[in-house]
Parts: structure tokens; sequence; C-alpha cells
């Protein structure tokens, strides 16, 4: 049973000037689409996402979860932390697939995350 | 003063075991004469070696180590060192970090003939502050200056922030080492921005519009691609900062410098902690990333702070 998929509460953050996020679960595989900035401003409904969804990884309700970032404009540096510490904690074959995430998110995990194979990027 | 004719450059004074000797050189014969023997007395013995020099330099001692080059770290120090406020993070720490079990040697030489005015603060700010950040670590971090070519004012700074020199095949104790006040003396106003620059006044309601207004600019004076990605990186982090740690507030210009693009944020909050930005992040740190990514990504940061607030200014060319 796809948990995640199943999953009928969206979570969404409206701040001010434009900077949101909104998240919501993907209708056709385990995981999120995100739409708009990951910032100091959306980061809570961003952290909260990846404890969801690193639980059912970690229950084993999934192997691989999925992120479709193509509509995220912007991650900054403590966005890129939260992911990469989340990605971690989770048990050995798991993954995550960061689906065309803005180019900014792939250059932090490389730059401070080298090695962190558990988390996949397809590129936009 | 002190000077002994024999003591090597990893020989230290006291219990420290974090050795760190400024070498004055004049000529090539008198660097391969203090560097060499470094190197090659430490891959004897088992020591892990790094060599972060300028590429002229560089090119010098992998000719002169022959078959040894292989068995040495070399890095340009023109490129990873370009912004001095990197070199302890990504090059310095990143060597020792991944070396714990022996005593590490590096060479290190973040100062060089044609460094400029505008970033010279900054490289002797980051010599001085190389001495906390490995208190206590067992590692050795030679120096080398070019006597010859350098400025008679970069080599006293050296004797404040080198605790020993080696000059002419003789080491000394340095009369003058106080790496505080070197870090203090070139907390220094920076140069006025130019006026066209006006700032742009932000809180926490206005940090995605000062981010875009500031890569809109970027664009605007020459950017692209990836070091447009970086400016919107570091706009990110120092605006927060400011909202975060700076009083709530702050101010962005942004403006073509020589051959780079110049970018400033200025708030009411005072950086106490010389050492912030130049601390690797630990894999599993959530926060603390902010100034250690603008160090990262920028060519050159200089920083001026005190009680009536903080400026930070940094630079990135096109690449």
């Amino acid at each position: 049973m796809d948990s995640l998929r199943r999953a009928n509460a969206s979570t969404s953050v409206a701040a001010p000037s434009g900077n949101a996020l909104r998240l919501r679960p993907l209708p056709d595989r385990a995981g999120w689409r995100a739409v708009g900035e990951i910032t100091s401003a959306t980061r809570p409904a961003w952290e909260q996402t990846l404890e969801r969804l690193t639980l059912r990884m970690t229950l084993g309700e999934e192997i691989v979860c999925h992120l479709e970032m193509s509509a995220v404009t912007f991650v900054d540096v403590a966005g890129a932390s939260a992911l990469a510490v989340a990605a971690q904690d989770l048990p050995a074959e798991r993954r995550i697939v960061i689906e065309r995430p803005p180019v900014t998110l792939p250059r932090l995990l490389e730059m401070f995350w080298p090695d962190l194979s558990v988390i996949e990027v397809v590129a936009r | 003063m002190t000077a002994t004719k024999t003591a090597g450059p990893t020989e230290g004074s006291t219990d420290e075991p974090f050795v760190h000797p400024a070498l004055f050189y004049r000529g090539e014969e008198e660097y391969l004469d203090g560097t060499v023997p470094f190197i090659r007395e430490g891959l004897k013995v088992g020591h892990p070696v790094a060599v972060a020099v300028p590429g002229p330099n560089l090119t010098l001692l992998r000719d002169s180590l022959g078959g040894d080059a292989a068995s040495v770290h070399f890095l340009d120090m023109t490129d990873a060192g370009r912004n001095p406020g990197r070199i302890i993070p990504r090059v310095l720490r990143a060597f020792a970090d991944a070396h714990t079990q022996t005593h590490v040697r590096i060479i290190g030489e973040p100062i060089w003939a044609g460094r400029s005015s505008v970033e010279y603060p900054a490289c002797v700010q980051h010599e001085a502050l190389i001495n906390p950040a490995f208190e206590g670590r067992d590692l050795t971090i030679l120096c080398p200056y070019d006597a010859e070519r350098l400025d008679e004012d970069v080599l006293t700074d050296a004797y404040a922030t080198h605790p020993v020199t080696i000059s002419g095949g003789s080491r000394s104790t340095s009369p003058s080492f106080a790496p505080g006040q070197i870090v203090d003396r070139y907390n220094r106003p920076l140069p006025e921005a130019p006026a066209t620059a006006e700032p742009q006044h932000f809180g926490v309601d206005e940090l995605p519009v000062v981010r875009r207004f500031a890569v809109a600019r970027g664009a605007e004076l020459g950017l692209s691609g990836v070091r447009l990605d970086d400016l919107a990186l570091a706009v990110a982090e120092l605006t927060t900062n400011s909202v975060v740690h700076g009083g709530g507030f702050g101010s962005l210009r942004i403006w073509a410098g020589d051959s780079q693009v110049v970018c400033e944020v200025r708030d009411r909050g005072q950086l106490n902690d010389p050492l912030a930005g130049r601390r690797p992040a630990a894999r599993d740190q959530r926060g603390g990333r902010g100034l250690l990514l603008v160090h990262t990504v920028a060519d050159l940061v200089r920083i001026h702070t005190g009680a009536e607030g903080t400026a930070i200014r940094f630079y990135l060319g096109g690449c």
C-alpha cells in the first residue's frame, strides 16, 4: 500500500512577497510534488514533508520515494541541508529520487555532501 | 628572538602539536631548499603531505620532486584559495580532517606577489586565523613568503601571524607573534560603494524580493549560469542572517567592480566569532553553512564588523 500516494493532506505555506511553497502527494508514485521556493520562510513545511517521507521509508512502507521539484524556483542551503540530513538517517537500500530540481540543489549537495549516494538527482 | 640553524619546519618550541612557520624565500633555490626536504621527510615517515601554492611554484615543486610528486596532494592556490576565506575549511581542514591518525604536513602559500590591496586584508586575516583554527591539531602548515617580491609590510605581518619563521635556513621564534591583533587591525571599514549602487532595504518580508533584485542586477552586470546561481545563494544566506541575527533588517548594494560583480549586505549585528564561516560543517549538521557557503562560492569576501554593525562584501567573477 502506498501511504504517501494515498495521503490527502497537502502542506502549503504562503509567505509574504510571493515566497510560498506548496507540497502535495504525487498521484502516481510515492512521494511529493513541491511548488515554490524553499527558504527560511517555507522551511518548516519542507522539513515536515521530509519527516513524513523518511518515516514511511524507515518503517519499510517505501523503498524509493520521489520529490518532484520542476516547479521549485529556489532552494537555499538550509533547505538542502534538511534534505541531506534526512537522507543520511535512512536505512540501507532506501533511495530518494529528486526529479528536476533547480540547479542550486545538486550544486549544494555536491558542495557539502559529495558522496551522498542515497539521493539520486534527475536533472532538469 | 632565538635562532637555530638546524631545526626543521615541523619542530615547535612548545608542547603545542600544531606548527605554523613562515618560510621567507629569495629565489627558486631557497624555495626548494625550504620545501622539498619538508615534503620528502614527511613522505619518508608516512605523513600525508599536501601542497597548495600558486601555479608556477606548483610546477617547480612537481618537477623537483620527480617520482615523489605522485604521493603528494597538489592544489593550485590561485584557484582553490582564490578567496582566502575558504582556505581553512575547503583546503586545509579538508586535507587535515581526512588524515587524523598521524601528523599531517601542508605547504600553504596564500599570499603571493600580485594579490591586490583589496584582497590583502582577507589574506592576512586568514593567516592569523589559521592559529586558533588548528590549535591542538597534530599538523604542520608551512607558509612560503616571496621575500624578494612581497612588500616589506607583508613580511612584517607574517611575523605577527606565524609563531616561528625560517629565513636563509635559520629558524627563529617570531618576536612579534600576535595573530589576534592582526585580525583586529585588518577589520577595517570597507571602501565606499559607488553612489550609483543604491541600497535596497529589507526585512523578513522582503527577503525574496531583495534576492530577486540582486539576481536581476547581477544578470545585467554580466553574470550568468552557475555564477548567477551562486549570487542568489550567497544573497539568500547573508540577507537571512541579517534578519535572524543582525537586528531584523539590512540593506543590500550590488555593483560592477573592475572585473567582478560586487555585492554587499549591511546590518546592525556584530560578528563576534572571527572563525564564523571557516569551519567545515559536520555532515549531519542542519544549520551553520550560510557564511561557509558564501566563502565557498565567492572569489573574495571582505568583512567589517563592530558595535555599529556588520558589512559583508563578496566578489563574483564570471567563469
